[in-house]
C-alpha cells in the first residue's frame, strides 16, 4: 500500500458540482452530435495521390501521408477543455478511412445525415468531396479490394461475404491495441526521431546494403517521416493557442489558451515535465496515432502506472492538487469521446452502438509482481464514477493475494453508482495466461486491456485481437445439414460429414461438428492471413511502431512482424449456444434416446413449428452450460480445449500464433438474427448468449452461474472473454459487500473476467419504450459499454433477455412478459415518400417512369428505367456527369433465371448500357427480381443483409463499384422524390 | 436416521445471514402461518406444484401417473387427492408445469452441495437452514452442521423457536453462530389463530436463548399488513426486545409471493393476506416506531 496516501479512497468531497468545469464539459460532450469529418481522408488521400509515380516505397509514401495529414490538421479548440488536441475538425467526430471500409458509406453519402439509427451529419461539400475527389482514388485500392484482386477471389473471401460464418476483421482495422506511450512521455518524440536518424545514419554508414538492411533503413526513415508529422501537429496547436489567446477576452479561458500554448511547445517534442504536460503529451499521441491507424480499440493502457510519476512529483512539489489531478484527468476522459466510426447501416446490426472502445487499465500488479494500486488509480475510478461516458472502456485488474480488499470494495462501489462499469479482471488468471503464451513474466504482469476485454503484454505485444470473429453456430448447422446452412440454402459450403442417420453415437456426430469446425477455422485463417499480407503491402504503420517496444529494436514495422510479441485474436460467437445443443443432443439422443437426431433436426427446420413439447425437453430437460450438471460441463470444457488446439497450431504471417477469445461485441444478436433454430430449443432468429456467458435463464442462481464460468481453465482462452452478468439490487452497504465477496470468490475458483448491469428488467423495457427520457442509460453490451439508446432493437431484447440475478436471494429473477419466448423484432418498411419536382422538361419523361417504377409494384423495367435516367441525367447534368468523368467501371446485371442481362460500361465519360455479356466486369450484379434489385440498390433502410442472405441479390467482385453505382442510383431518386435540387 | 424431506437448495443467498450464503429449506413446519411465503413449506409431506398455465397439453403426466391422478379430459388436471406425489409427471413433464416440492438428500450428498459454493463465502458468508422448521429434524440437522463446522463453514438457523429448549441445546446449538428467531405475534389468542399454535413455548424459548447467546440470537418480525404489523404487536415486541437488553433485531418487509405458491399447490388463501408489497412510507414509519421503542 505504499503508493496509496490518500485517506478518503472514494475522495467523497469531489463531485460535479464543485468540478464545474467537468460539469459543463461532461453536457456539452453528452449533448454533441456526430459528424462526419473528412479532414484525414482529404489529406492522406491527396498526398498518396501526389506520391503515386514517385517511386518510393510504400512505407515512405504512407509515412508522408500521415505526416501530411498531421501537419496540415486543422488546430481546434471547440471548448474550455485543459487538453490541446482533436481527434477530428469536429466536436465529436467521425473520422473516414477509406484505406479500410470508408467505402461502404459511400451508397448512403446524401442519407447518411437523416438515417434511422445513428445518423452522422456531414456537410453536403464534404458529400461531393467524398463522391468526387476521394472515394474514386481508392476503387481498386482499399484493403478488400487489393486482397481480392492479389488472391483472384477465393472461396473464403467468398465465404467470409456471406458474413455469416465469420467475419475478417482485417478488412475493416487493424488497430486492437495498447500502445508504448511510456518512452515518448519521458523522453520526448524529439528523441525517438534522433533515434531512428541514428539507427538509419548506422546502417547506411555499413557501406554494402544488403536488402534487408535496406529495407531496416527505409523503415527508420518512414518511422521519422511519421513522427515529424506529430511534432508539426503539436507546434499548430501550440500556435493556434497562442493566437486564441490574444483575441480571448474571458480571463480563464485566455490563460488556460495560453497553458496550452506553452504545453504545445514542450510535449510531445519534448519530456513531459508536469502531469498537465504528461496528459496532454499522451493525448496528442493518441490522436496522431488515429492518423495511422483506424479508430478502433486503440486502448491508451495502464494510465495509473504510465502517469503516477508525474503525478507524484507534482503532488509532492504542491504544484498540484487532487481536484486538479481529477480535472485533467476528466478532461482526458470526455476527449476519449471526441469521435466515433463511421458504420454504414448494415454494419449498425452488427456492432450497433459501440463506441471507439479506447480501453483504460487500472490496478493489478507492477512488473515485480507487487501491488501496484496507488492514488492515481483512486483518482481515475473517482472520474469514471463522476462522468459515466460511454468512452473509455476502464477495465480493474485485481490481484486477489497482492490487492488489498479496500481497492476491491471501492472498484465495486463504482460499478453500483455507474451500474456498469469498470469490468473486472483477474489478475492471477491473466499472467498466467500470457505467460502460457510466451510472454515473459514482468511484461505479463504489465499486462493491459484492449478494447473490450482482450488480455495485452501492453506496448508490447502487437496482438490484432480482432482477427477474426467466427460464429460457432455455423459449425453446428453444417454438422447438422451435412455441410449446408439453413440461411444460405442450398450451397454447399462446408465438407459433407455424413448424413443424420449415419451417426450412431454422440462421438460420431461430434466429429462431424469438429470437421466443420476446423474447416472454417482453415478458411478464416486462410483469409486473415492473406488480409495480412496485403496490410504489410499496403498499410505499414511507422507511427504507431515508434510508439511500441520491439520495432526500432528490431528495425522492422509492426506489420512486419516487429512487435516483441506477436499475436492475432480469433474470437468466437455463439459460444454458449453450441455447448447447450451439444449437450442436449448427447444426452436426450444419444445416452436416453428419447429422441432420434432426424426427429430433432426436422423440428428445427419448421422452427419447432407444431412440435413445442419437443422444444421444451431440448430448452428446460437438457443439461446447462452454467450449471453443475457433468455432460454440460464437459462439453464445455472440451470444446474451448478444442478451440485452443485448433488455433495454436497456426502461425501468423508475423510469426505469432492465434488465439482464441469469446467476445462477441452485438455480433451475438445480429448473428442470432440469420440463425435457425437451435437443438437447446432456441428458436430461429433469437439472439445468442454474449460471450462466454451462459444462455439466459439456464443457471439457476447467482453463483451457480459464476461457479461454471469460473471452471473454464483460463489457458484456453489466451484472448480474454466477456462474462455478462446482470444483479440486482446493489444499494445498501451490505449488498456491496456481496458483490465484492462474489467478485472475489468467482477469482478465487479462477474466474477470468466479469462484468455487471446493475439494472432491472423494468429499468430497460422502459428505456425501450421510452427512449427519449433515458438518452444516456449506460449499457454494458459484451466487453464495451454503450448508450443503450443508440443499440439495435435486437440488441436492446438481448440485454433485456439477460438473466438478472436478485442480488438479497441469490435467485434468478423470471424474464418479464414478452421475453420468455422472444422473436425478433419486425419492423415495418419505411413508406417511400414521392414529390413530383423535375429539374428538366427533357427529363420527364424518363423521371416520371422511374418514379412511376419507384413507387408501384411493377419492377420488372426497373433496372432498364435506371440505367436510362442515368444517361440522360449524365447528358445534361453537368453536376451528375462529374460522378464518371475519368471513371472507368464494368457492371454486369444478370437475374438469376438468365432472363435479363444488362451490361453497364462507363468510360470516358459516358454510360453505354447492352443486353450482353461483358468479358471481366468489375462487378457482376445477380439478382432474383426487379423488385430485389431494387430494394438492394435504393431501400431506405435497406436490408442488404437479407438480402445476400436470402440470396435475393448476390454481388461478385470489387464491391466498390457497386457502392459507388450505389450512390449515383440514390442520388436519382433523390433528384425524382425533390429531395436533391 | 430418517431423512428429511428438503425443498429447496438455494445458492448465492445474501439475505439468509452475513455475506454469500447457501440457504437449505427444510419442508414441515408446527406452525401454519396464514401468510407465510414458503406455503409448501409448511407440509410434512412431498406436493407438487401444477401450474396450469404454462402446460403444452402433451399427456405425458397422464401416460406415467400410476394412480389416475393426472386426467387429460375434458383438460389436463391434477387431482390431488388421488395423488401420491411420486413425482413420475414432474420427470416427464417438458414445460415444468409439473415440479415435486421435497426430495431427500443423504447427509454426505447435502453437503457436497453446500461445500459447492464454499469459495464464495469468504470470511462471512456461511450455511443457514431454513424451513419450514429445521429444528424439527434434530439428527439429521445436527449431524450435518457437525461436518460443516469440520469444514470451518460459518453456519445459521432460522427458526419459528418451536423446538424443546434442552434438545436444541444439546445437538444443534454448539454448532450455530447465529439464529434468527421469528417472533410473530405477542398476543397468544391472535397467535393462535394465524398460526395455529400458541406462543407460550415460543417466547419461553426466546427469552432464555437470548440469555445465552447475546449477540448471535437475532429476533426477526415479520411485517404482514394488518396483522404483525399493527402499531400494538410492533410496540410489545419491541418492549420485550428492550426488556431482554437486544438490540439487534431485523424487520422482514411483507412479500405476497405466497399467493402465487398457494395457486399452484391447489390451496385457497387468507382473504386478509394482502396481494401487494407494504407501501414504503408505512413502512419507514413502522420501522421507526420500532426502533425507538427498543432503545
Ligand atoms: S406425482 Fe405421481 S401420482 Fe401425482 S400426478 Fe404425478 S405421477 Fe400422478
Ligand atoms: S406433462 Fe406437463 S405439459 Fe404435458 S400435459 Fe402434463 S402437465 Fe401439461
Amino acid at each position: 500500500m505504499e503508493y496509496t496516501q490518500l485517506t478518503d479512497l472514494r475522495l467523497s468531497e469531489f463531485t460535479l458540482s464543485n468540478l464545474p468545469l467537468l460539469n459543463e464539459l461532461r453536457t456539452r460532450t453528452l449533448a454533441e452530435k456526430p459528424r462526419v469529418c473528412i479532414e484525414r481522408a482529404r489529406y492522406v488521400t491527396d498526398s498518396l495521390k501526389n506520391t503515386r509515380n514517385s517511386g518510393e516505397p510504400i512505407q515512405l509514401r504512407y509515412a508522408r501521408a500521415v505526416k501530411g495529414f498531421l501537419a496540415r490538421k486543422s488546430p481546434q479548440f471547440f471548448d474550455g477543455n485543459l487538453l490541446a488536441g482533436t481527434t477530428t475538425s469536429k466536436p465529436f467526430g467521425a473520422p473516414v478511412y477509406p484505406e479500410l471500409t470508408g467505402l461502404t458509406i459511400w451508397p448512403e453519402l446524401e442519407t447518411i445525415s437523416t438515417r434511422k439509427k445513428n445518423p452522422l451529419i456531414i456537410d453536403s461539400a464534404d458529400v461531393n468531396e467524398l463522391n468526387f475527389e476521394i472515394f474514386p482514388f481508392w476503387l481498386e485500392e482499399n484493403i478488400l479490394e487489393a486482397t481480392r484482386r492479389r488472391t483472384g477471389n477465393p472461396g473464403n473471401l467468398k465465404l467470409f461475404e456471406k458474413l455469416v460464418f465469420f467475419l475478417a476483421g482485417k478488412a475493416g482495422a487493424l488497430s486492437h491495441t495498447v500502445p508504448c506511450y511510456r518512452v515518448a512521455l519521458e523522453r520526448g518524440v524529439d528523441y525517438l526521431i534522433a533515434e531512428a536518424l541514428r539507427r538509419e545514419h548506422k546502417i547506411i554508414a555499413q557501406g554494402l546494403l544488403s536488402k534487408a538492411d535496406k529495407q531496416q533503413a527505409i523503415f527508420y526513415r518512414s518511422v521519422r517521416i511519421a513522427l515529424e508529422g506529430v511534432r508539426d501537429y503539436a507546434a499548430n496547436l501550440s500556435r493556434g493557442a497562442a493566437k486564441l489567446a490574444l483575441a480571448e477576452t474571458d480571463p480563464v479561458r485566455k490563460s488556460n489558451l495560453e497553458a496550452m500554448a506553452e504545453v504545445c511547445a514542450q510535449v510531445p517534442a519534448g519530456p513531459a515535465r508536469t502531469f498537465r504536460e504528461a496528459v496532454n503529451s499522451l493525448w496528442i499521441l493518441q490522436v496522431a496515432i488515429h492518423a495511422e491507424n483506424i479508430n478502433m480499440a486503440i486502448s491508451p493502457g495502464r494510465l495509473d502506472q504510465i502517469l503516477y510519476p508525474w503525478y507524484r512529483a507534482d503532488l509532492d512539489s504542491g504544484d498540484l492538487t487532487v481536484a486538479e489531478a481529477l480535472e485533467l484527468v476528466g478532461c482526458l476522459w470526455l476527449k476519449l469521446n471526441d469521435n466515433t466510426n463511421l458504420v454504414p447501416e448494415t454494419a449498425e446490426e452488427l456492432f450497433g452502438g459501440a463506441g471507439t472502445v479506447p480501453a483504460v487499465t487500472v490496478g493489478g500488479v507492477d512488473g515485480q509482481g507487487e501491488d501496484a494500486v496507488n492514488d492515481l488509480t483512486y483518482v481515475i475510478l473517482k472520474v469514471t464514477e463522476l462522468l459515466q461516458t460511454r468512452d473509455p472502456s476502464v477495465n480493474a485488474r485485481y490481484h486477489p493475494e497482492k490487492n488489498s480488499r479496500d481497492y476491491l470494495a471501492r472498484v465495486a462501489e463504482v460499478v453500483a453508482t455507474t451500474k456498469c462499469v469498470p469490468a473486472f479482471y483477474n489478475d492471477s488468471a491473466a499472467i498466467r495466461t500470457l505467460v502460457n503464451q510466451g510472454v515473459s513474466s514482468e511484461h505479463a504482469r504489465d499486462y493491459a486491456i484492449i478494447g473490450c476485454v482482450e488480455l495485452s503484454a501492453s506496448g508490447r505485444s502487437y496482438d490484432a485481437s480482432s482477427s477474426i470473429l467466427l460464429n460457432l453456430v455455423a459449425a453446428l448447422e453444417l454438422a447438422l445439414f451435412n455441410g449446408k446452412r439453413p440461411v444460405t440454402g442450398d450451397l454447399q459450403i462446408g465438407p459433407r460429414t455424413g448424413d443424420l442417420e449415419s451417426f450412431t453415437t454422440f462421438g460420431e456426430f461430434l466429429s462431424a461438428f469438429h470437421a466443420q469446425l476446423t474447416w472454417l477455422i482453415g478458411q478464416a485463417v486462410q483469409l486473415n492471413e492473406e488480409f495480412g499480407r496485403t496490410h504489410q503491402e499496403k498499410l505499414p504503420s511507422p507511427l504507431l511502431s515508434a510508439l511500441f517496444e520491439g520495432p526500432l529494436e528490431s528495425g522492422k514495422d509492426l506489420i512486419s512482424g516487429g512487435a516483441l510479441y506477436n499475436a492475432s485474436g480469433a474470437t468466437h460467437i455463439g459460444f454458449a449456444d453450441v455447448v447447450d445443443s451439444l449437450s442436449a443432443i448427447e444426452q436426450l439422443v444419444f445416452t436416453d434416446g428419447r429422441f432420434t437426431l432426424p426427429q430433432v433436426v426436422a423440428a428445427l427446420k419448421d422452427d419447432f413449428e407444431g412440435n413445442e413439447p419437443l422444444r421444451l425437453w431440448l430448452a428446460n430437460k437438457a443439461p446447462k452450460y452454467g450449471t453443475d450438471h457433468p455432460v454440460a460441463v464437459k462439453n464445455s470444457t472440451s470444446l474451448l480445449a478444442f478451440l485452443y488446439e485448433t488455433y495454436q497450431g497456426y502461425v501468423n504471417y508475423r510469426g505469432g500464433r492465434y488465439r482464441p477469445a469469446f467476445w462477441t461485441m452485438t455480433n451475438h444478436a445480429g448473428q442470432g438474427k440469420l440463425a435457425g433454430a437451435l437443438p437447446n430449443g432456441r428458436k430461429a432468429h433469437v439472439s445468442f448468449a454474449s460471450g462466454i456467458t451462459p444462455v439466459s435463464q439456464a443457471a439457476p442462481d447467482l453463483t451457480c452461474c459464476m461457479r461454471s464460468v469460473a471452471r473454464i481453465n483460463p489457458l484456453h482462452i489466451p484472448g480474454g472473454e466477456a462474462f455478462n452478468l446482470k444483479m440486482v439490487p446493489v444499494d445498501t452497504a451490505d449488498d456491496l459487500e456481496s458483490l465484492t465477496d462474489a467478485v472475489e470468490a468467482y477469482f478465487q475458483a479462477g474466474g477470468l473476467h466479469v462484468q455487471f448491469n446493475i439494472m432491472t428488467y423494468q429499468t430497460l423495457v422502459e428505456a425501450k419504450a421510452h427512449p427519449d427520457r433515458h438518452p444516456h442509460l449506460l449499457v454494458r453490451v459484451s466487453g464495451y459499454s454503450a448508450y443503450f439508446r443508440d443499440l439495435n432493437d435486437a440488441m436492446k431484447d438481448e440485454i433485456i433477455a439477460r438473466t438478472a440475478y436478485d442480488s438479497r436471494t441469490g435467485a434468478a429473477l423470471p424474464l418479464p412478459a414478452g421475453y420468455r419466448d422472444r422473436l425478433p423484432a419486425n419492423e415495418p418498411a419505411e413508406k417511400m415518400i414521392v414529390s413530383g419536382d423535375m429539374l428538366n422538361s427533357a427529363l420527364a419523361l424518363p423521371l416520371a417512369k422511374f418514379v412511376d417504377c419507384i413507387t408501384s409494384e411493377i419492377v420488372e423495367e426497373f433496372l432498364e428505367v435506371l440505367l436510362d435516367l442515368m444517361k440522360m441525367v449524365f447528358f445534361f447534368d453537368d453536376d451528375y456527369r462529374k460522378n464518371i468523368e475519368g471513371f472507368a467501371g464494368r457492371y454486369l446485371f444478370r437475374s438469376v433465371d438468365r432472363s435479363i442481362t444488362i451490361s453497364a460500361v462507363f468510360a470516358q465519360g459516358k454510360l453505354h448500357v447492352d443486353e450482353e455479356e461483358i468479358p471481366d466486369p468489375h462487378v457482376q450484379v445477380i439478382f432474383k427480381d426487379g423488385k430485389a434489385l431494387m430494394n438492394f440498390l435504393l431501400a431506405e433502410n435497406p436490408d442488404i443483409l437479407g438480402a445476400m442472405l436470402r440470396q435475393e441479390v448476390t454481388p461478385e467482385g470489387n464491391l466498390n463499384y457497386l457502392y459507388k453505382f450505389a450512390y449515383m442510383a440514390r442520388h436519382l431518386q433523390r433528384m425524382a422524390t425533390g429531395r436533391v435540387s | 436416521m430418517t431423512l428429511p424431506l428438503i425443498f429447496d437448495i438455494r445458492h448465492g443467498s445474501m439475505d439468509d445471514g452475513p455475506g454469500i450464503r447457501t440457504t437449505v429449506f427444510f419442508k414441515g413446519c408446527p406452525l401454519s402461518c396464514s401468510w407465510c411465503h414458503n406455503p409448501e413449506s409448511q407440509r410434512m409431506e412431498a406436493e407438487i406444484f401444477w401450474d396450469a398455465q404454462s402446460c403444452v397439453g402433451c399427456q405425458a403426466c397422464h401416460a406415467v401417473c400410476p394412480g389416475g391422478a393426472s386426467a387429460v379430459l375434458p383438460e389436463v388436471t391434477l387431482h390431488r387427492e388421488k395423488c401420491t406425489a411420486c413425482g413420475a409427471c414432474t420427470e416427464e413433464c417438458p414445460s415444468n408445469a409439473r415440479s415435486l416440492i421435497g426430495k431427500h438428500y443423504p447427509v454426505e450428498e447435502l453437503v457436497r452441495i453446500l461445500l459447492l459454493d464454499r469459495g464464495f463465502y469468504r470470511a462471512t458468508g456461511g450455511v443457514t437452514f431454513s424451513g419450514g422448521e429445521p429444528t424439527l429434524h434434530v439428527e439429521y440437522l445436527s449431524t450435518v452442521l457437525q461436518t460443516l463446522k469440520k469444514e470451518n463453514i460459518s453456519t445459521a438457523l432460522q427458526t419459528c423457536g418451536a423446538f424443546d429448549l434442552e434438545n436444541f441445546r444439546r445437538h444443534l446449538l454448539p454448532y450455530l453462530d447465529l439464529v434468527y428467531f421469528d417472533l410473530k405475534l405477542c398476543d397468544t389468542t391472535s397467535h393462535l389463530t394465524y398460526t395455529g399454535f400458541g406462543n407460550e413455548l415460543l417466547l419461553a424459548n426466546f427469552s432464555a436463548l437470548s440469555r445465552e447467546m447475546g449477540k448471535r440470537l437475532v429476533p426477526r418480525v415479520p411485517l404482514v399488513p394488518g396483522i404483525t404489523a399493527t402499531e400494538l404487536n410492533l410496540t410489545e415486541i419491541a418492549r420485550l426486545l428492550r426488556e431482554l437488553g437486544i438490540t439487534t433485531y431485523q424487520l422482514l418487509p411483507f412479500n405476497p409471493g405466497g399467493i402465487e405458491k398457494r395457486r399452484l399447490l391447489g390451496q385457497p388463501f387468507s382473504p386478509e393476506i394482502p396481494e401487494s408489497f407494504m407501501d414504503r412510507d408505512t413502512e419507514r414509519r413502522l420501522r421507526e416506531l420500532f426502533r425507538s421503542t427498543v432503545r
